[in-house]
């Protein structure tokens, strides 16, 4: 998991130039997720991708869905929306389809991502909203003490289920393959300078990216943990021939989640275009909805009507 | 003659809507007013619809029961459509076999219809036409009994069909041939045709409500198509390109309120509509909105329900829902509009409150008035201000803070800018929070901000326009009515006039919060005040007895998908008045 030690002094050296900025996004608010939670690592990698991509504090809304991630919500000096259950990539959508000068992160668990509102990820990813979504997979339901979601391994004995899941894992990036998607990658909140690489090339990337993020629940998921990850996981940008804009090759690669894990950059379309781009009324607009709320002359349709 | 009222009837999907535009459009250009409705199943093709015109030489609010002139298209018009028609109307058609259906020549005599027969499918298929152009043939056989000039129907028709040379030569031929044929004899009406002409445009409830919203500068509408909300889906996406209006069909109701949210929180003017069904679905968004004090604008297109219930019929069963609908305690705002003049104006009203006060609000529209087609004066632009309720001061938005944003004030009103318009971040937050966003399980500080938003409702209500009283201050009977009953009211106040009855009544655009002053003044300077509400339960009646300590005299309620027709109230009111 090394991809970025080439980087990792420019990227200490920016950070330091950038302390400021860093700083500007630290709360003072207490993190109240549990010792050992991966939201720590995930929210330190947000802020180092933000800084380093010179994303400032006042051109970035950051959406929280319901769970322990978004919790944090609060927790970070931005403007925030925290929404509701399994809603956030459509609340996120409309909100990045408004300004699309502004970066739109959009952050969930999969109980949210996977159970309540897949709905919402189907077409966020089909109609390639502007903005980034960030999945966090720690395999369960944490806040409401370790039920079993979509995601949660097959026996696991969980919360609600003590006999044991009797139902196979969904494989969220093969589930978000099969969509034709834009961006499709896969990190793991073991790894600081992998997350923020990876959350880098999200942001910037035109359309809706996704991103999934292997997360550790010390409290409530003894199985796949921090090392079980670690032995199984490898990083697509040291395979020899991977083609990160074929598809087929993503799908291969998105396959196993149980003993050799694919961590990087899955799937990318270089020529995606976001949403907004492909409508034949905003195509050439060169303002945001935002700026735009004034008067309209509708003196041309009435007469229609005469 | 005050009005003659048309039915076009046949099978779904065998051209009604055109057969209708161009009578309406046609009667509408030799000066009429004409006012269009269309009844019919939720399915594409099949089941019998029809689609119903009432004209007149003035104004002409609302729908009547009893129809002077049907024009059958189908055997199913035939059929099903001679029983609504009154005594000495007539019944145009060119079903070829009429005399093989039972009694149909008896029950016409006996009603005192007549039947007016042309082969109009042999005479289309003479001129090289379809089956289609038979209407063409009965609307000129409509025509020839209705005793007008045959000159603004061609003139229509050209309009229409100018662009395909071939079928409107056809169709002139049909239309010539029943028009003047002798090979039967036609009863014949005789209506003056108006002198001047008013400049007024015609349209329904839901191109309005779509006018209003573009002039107001919605700039984002999301949907899902539903009916009787779907039209404005379509409206507002023919108009897209050229305003440049995001349109978006979304995946579903939730989503369609969550995106909605999503572009007010950041900053754009956003609006959806939808169904009672939908509008179920978008709960939880309303509670959202509510909390994170987010801008929110949804039309409910009401028909009835429960569950699926009568898909494409007209109801005003969503009120209790409108206002009570989702959880928690917050305050929003409900109003209804009752036709195309208030559709136009109170969605822009609904867009200035919801960023004034930061609230959700519920617009009540009905099947009958997002359907019906009717003639208005050209809307008045630029008459009613975008109010934004925004910080744009440059000056003021350096010095904001994040606690501006939920500032606990007197009013409850708090600041509100968009998102990167100031350096100053704020934390939307559906958990409870403290002024800046940050969450807090704190008693007093929930107590605080809870408070804080009641207040916004207290507010509003103080801020928001009284009822107004339609005709003289004291009347022999009065009524309170919301929505769609005030066209009908309006055509039965004129009516009932004619008999030397006095007929007031107190109409409210505004449904919540409810003001009382007016209404307990109209219940003081009125013997009777009857409620009148197309629900069952007169939900607002009750709202209204409970705020206003107010007692109606008795109810005029119905529910069964059809709107109030003028025979309605009319034989109501015989009954209340000796």
């Amino acid at each position: 998991m090394s991809c970025c030690g080439k980087n990792q002094r420019d990227v200490i050296e920016t950070l330091e130039k950038r302390k400021k900025d860093y700083m500007a996004l630290e709360s003072k608010e207490k993190l109240t997720w549990c010792s050992g939670c991966g939201n720590y690592g995930i929210q330190k990698a947000i802020e180092r991708a933000l800084v380093l991509e010179d994303i400032k504090q006042q051109d970035l809304v950051m959406c929280f869905d319901i769970g322990c991630n978004g919790n944090g919500s609060d927790k970070i000096n931005t403007t925030t929306f925290h929404g509701l259950h399994g809603r956030i990539i459509s609340a996120a959508a409309g909100a990045a389809i408004a300004n699309t000068k502004m970066q739109v992160l959009a952050e969930a668990g999969d109980g949210a991502t996977f159970s309540e509102g897949p709905n919402h990820l189907i077409h966020g990813v089909r109609n390639n909203y502007p903005m980034t979504f960030i999945f966090h997979n720690n395999e369960n339901y944490g806040l409401t003490t370790g039920q079993a979601s979509a995601m949660t391994r097959m026996g696991q004995k969980m919360n609600a289920t003590p006999d044991g899941v009797v139902v196979k894992p969904m494989n969220a990036c093969k589930f978000v393959l099969s969509l034709e998607p834009t961006f499709v990658a896969r990190t793991f909140s073991g790894d600081i300078d992998h997350m923020t690489e990876i959350f880098r090339l999200a942001m910037n990337h035109k359309g809706f990216a996704f991103v999934e993020v292997f997360q550790m629940c010390p409290t409530y998921n003894k199985h796949t943990t921090q090392t079980w990850f670690e032995e199984r996981i490898i990083d697509l940008s040291t395979m020899k021939g991977y083609d990160k804009h074929n598809i087929k090759h993503a799908m291969e690669a998105a396959e196993d989640i149980e003993k050799e894990i694919k961590v990087g950059i899955l799937y990318e379309d270089k020529k995606s275009v976001p949403y907004q781009e492909l409508l034949e009324s905003r195509k050439t607009k060169k303002t945001e909805l935002v700026d735009e709320v004034k008067h309209v002359d509708i003196t041309k349709f009435i007469n229609k009507q005469k | 003659m005050s009005r003659i009222t048309l039915k076009v009837a046949g099978e779904s999907g065998m051209g009604l809507a055109s057969v209708g535009d161009i009578l309406a459009r046609t009667l509408k250009v030799m000066g009429f007013y004409v006012h269009m409705d269309r009844e019919y199943p939720s399915l594409i093709k099949g089941g019998h619809s029809n689609l119903q015109i009432d004209f007149g030489p003035k104004k002409i609010h609302s729908l009547s029961k009893d129809i002077d002139l049907v024009i059958a298209l189908d055997r199913a018009g035939l059929v099903e459509y001679l029983n609504t028609v009154k005594r000495g109307g007539v019944l145009v058609h060119g079903y070829e076999r009429a005399h093989m259906i039972k009694d149909l020549e008896e029950t016409a005599h006996k009603r005192g219809v007549k039947l007016v027969y042309l082969p109009a499918r042999e005479i289309a298929y003479s001129y090289g036409g379809n089956e289609l152009m038979t209407n063409v043939v009965l609307l000129g056989l409509l025509w020839r009994v209705l005793g007008f000039d045959l000159d603004p129907l061609e003139e229509e028709v050209k309009r229409r069909y100018g662009k395909k040379p071939k079928i409107l030569e056809i169709d002139l031929k049909c239309l010539d041939h029943a028009y003047n044929t002798d090979e039967i004899k036609t009863p014949k009406y005789d209506i003056k045709v108006p002198k001047s002409k008013p400049d007024t445009i015609l349209l329904d409830g839901n191109r309005a409500l779509a006018l209003g919203a573009i002039h107001a500068g919605v700039r984002a509408y999301y949907a899902y198509p539903m009916s009787p909300s779907s039209s404005i889906l379509t409206y507002m996406s023919q108009y897209a390109d050229e305003t440049g209006v995001l349109v978006k069909q979304v995946e579903d109701e939730i989503s369609v309120a969550q995106m909605a949210v999503g572009s007010m929180f950041m900053g754009t003017r956003a609006l959806c509509a939808t169904s009672g069904g939908g509008l179920d679905l978008m709960t939880e968004t309303i509670s959202l909105a509510a909390m994170t004090e987010t801008p929110f604008v949804v039309i409910n297109c009401q028909r009835p329900g429960p569950a699926t219930g009568l898909p494409t019929w007209t109801s005003q069963g969503d009120l209790n829902m409108a206002i009570h609908s989702a959880h928690g305690e917050f305050p929003r705002c409900v109003m209804a509009v009752s036709d195309p003049e208030s559709s136009f104006e109170l969605i822009q009203h609904a867009l200035n409150i919801a960023e004034e006060y930061q609230i959700p609000v519920i617009v009540l529209s009905e099947k009958v008035i997002c359907e019906t087609k009717t003639m208005v004066e050209p809307f008045e632009q630029n008459k009613i201000p975008i109010k934004r309720g925004l910080v744009t001061a440059p000056k003021e938005l350096a010095e904001l803070t994040p606690q501006d944003r939920f500032k606990i004030t007197k009013d409850g009103i708090s600041k509100r800018w968009v998102p990167g318009s100031s350096p100053a971040y704020f934390h939307a937050n559906s958990d409870e929070h403290k002024e800046d966003g940050v969450l807090t399980e704190d008693g007093d500080e929930a107590l605080e901000m809870i408070n804080k938003r009641l207040r916004k409702g207290d507010t509003l209500l103080k801020n928001l326009p009284e009822p107004k009283v339609h005709g003289p201050a004291k009347a022999d009977i009065s009524f309170v009515s919301w929505g769609s009953s005030k066209c009908t009211l309006l055509d039965a106040q004129e009516a009932l006039k004619e008999e030397g009855i006095t007929m007031n009544f107190l109409h409210y655009d505004y449904l919540w919060p409810v003001k009382t002053k007016k209404a307990k003044e109209f219940f003081k300077n009125n013997k009777q005040v009857h409620l009148i509400e197309g629900n069952a339960g007169g939900q607002f009646g009750e709202i209204l007895e409970a705020k206003a300590k107010v007692e109606f005299s008795d109810k005029l309620l119905k529910y069964n998908g059809r709107p109030f027709f003028l025979e309605d109230v009319i034989s109501y009111v015989h009954k209340h008045v000796k």
